[in-house]
């Protein structure tokens, strides 16, 4: 019955779409900084908002807030809009819609814990994560133990508990990230190809295949940790996640990228003996 | 801190980096560059160490800084050079890093990474 009632809504909403299918097309047209495209990509990312929230939805009940979720949701949706491509023959739908959900899979990988951690802790974890967001907001900057201790009414030892249950995550990470390409999802066409900024970089040669390898967010937020030089909290806010997680994103994708050079170096000296 | 030079001891120093960090009081982003810091230069250390070798570990904790020093026994002088990744990763994440390498015989060297993590200033 349920199932029924989702088809028939599914249905109703791709035609609640069709009036912003042509905005593509304009997109399509204008140069990459003209300034018109602002326009037509908020227009775009907000017509198309009730598709994110219905994903989202889908996904409700699996321990994260909701408003998470449909955050999550909204970036997937941002990257679908920039990258869809009007003349490839197929409509943003079924281009949006895998994008949307792989970026919402990802983020139950990338959050999941390594190990039995108490709910009080997780509780912890969450909040502290949460007033840290809030607070960089507020500051402009990325805020202190103390400072979240004082803005949450905790005490500091919580807050180092906290922070410190954010570690649990770091084992299962690391497996995963063993092949995650973003389980077949349109990711190909990655804009900001070039953008490690490895070039300066004498070990580039054996760096550059593994760069390409990472899944594009991880290339990106490398690139803008170290080459851009963004504090995390500048990644946090422009990649729209939190700081803990581009540190732990950070974390694996360094002992990631170690481990392939590892690998490379012992190959070279394996070839030259 | 001195414990055997194998990776599988890495996430022991990385908590005591994070503790650290956080009891004095660094922001959250100083506490997490620390912590990948660390990680880097050990691990970085610890590929090139003599089998069975110990890592030795040292956390100097100023008013307005935490320096870290790291060593290990390494049959080459495996100074990381500056113009590779791992170099630029320490330098992004640190205020000063240095390395060098004593020889201890002939065939012995002893590698050292140390870097220096500056309380961010903060404005009020």
């Amino acid at each position: 019955m349920r199932q029924a009632a989702t088809t028939s809504q599914q249905r109703h909403s791709s035609h609640e779409y069709d009036h912003l299918v042509p905005l593509f097309e304009d997109l399509a047209a204008l140069d990459v900084d003209d300034p018109r495209r602002e326009a037509i990509r908020d227009e775009l990312v907000t017509g198309y908002l009730p598709l994110a929230e219905h994903i989202a939805h889908r996904f409700a009940g699996r321990g994260t807030p909701k408003e998470d979720l449909i955050q999550v949701a909204t970036v997937g949706l941002i990257n679908a809009v920039d990258r869809f491509k009007p003349d490839k023959g197929s409509d943003f739908l079924s281009y949006a819609v895998p994008t949307v959900m792989g970026e919402v899979r990802r983020h139950f990988r990338d959050t999941s814990w390594a190990m039995r951690v108490p709910r009080r802790l997780k509780e912890l974890h969450l909040s502290v994560s949460g007033a840290s967001t809030r607070l960089a907001q507020q500051l402009g900057r990325a805020p202190t133990p103390a400072e979240i201790a004082s803005h949450l009414g905790i005490s500091k030892d919580e807050v180092y508990e906290g922070l410190e249950a954010g570690q649990a995550y770091h084992a299962s990470s690391l497996d995963e990230s063993l092949g995650n390409d973003g389980e077949g999802m349109p990711l190909g066409e990655a804009i900001g190809e070039n953008d490690s900024g490895i070039e300066g970089v004498e070990n580039h040669e054996a760096l550059e295949p593994l760069i390409r390898e990472l899944p594009e967010r991880e290339r990106h937020i490398i690139a803008l940790r170290f080459y851009y030089n963004l504090t995390q909290t500048q990644i946090a806010e422009r990649v729209g996640i939190s700081q803990m997680h581009v540190s732990r994103l950070l974390s694996r994708t360094l002992a990631k990228l170690r481990e392939g050079l590892l690998e490379g170096d012992t190959e070279e000296s394996a070839a030259d003996e | 801190m001195r414990l055997g030079a194998n990776l599988v001891h890495l996430p022991i120093v990385r908590a005591v980096a994070v503790n650290i960090a956080m009891r004095a009081d660094f922001d959250v982003d100083a506490i997490s560059d620390l912590e990948l810091a660390v990680d880097e230069a050990c691990s970085s250390l610890i590929t090139h160490a003599v089998a069975g070798s110990v890592l030795a570990c040292r956390f100097t904790i100023g008013t307005d800084d935490i320096v870290f020093t790291v060593t290990v026994t390494s049959a080459e002088d495996v100074t990381p050079n500056e113009s590779t990744f791992g170099w630029r990763v320490l330098t992004t994440l640190t205020d000063d890093v240095t390395s060098w390498a004593d020889q201890l015989d002939d065939s012995l060297h002893q590698v050292h990474i140390e870097f220096l993590k500056r309380r961010p200033v903060v404005a009020r």
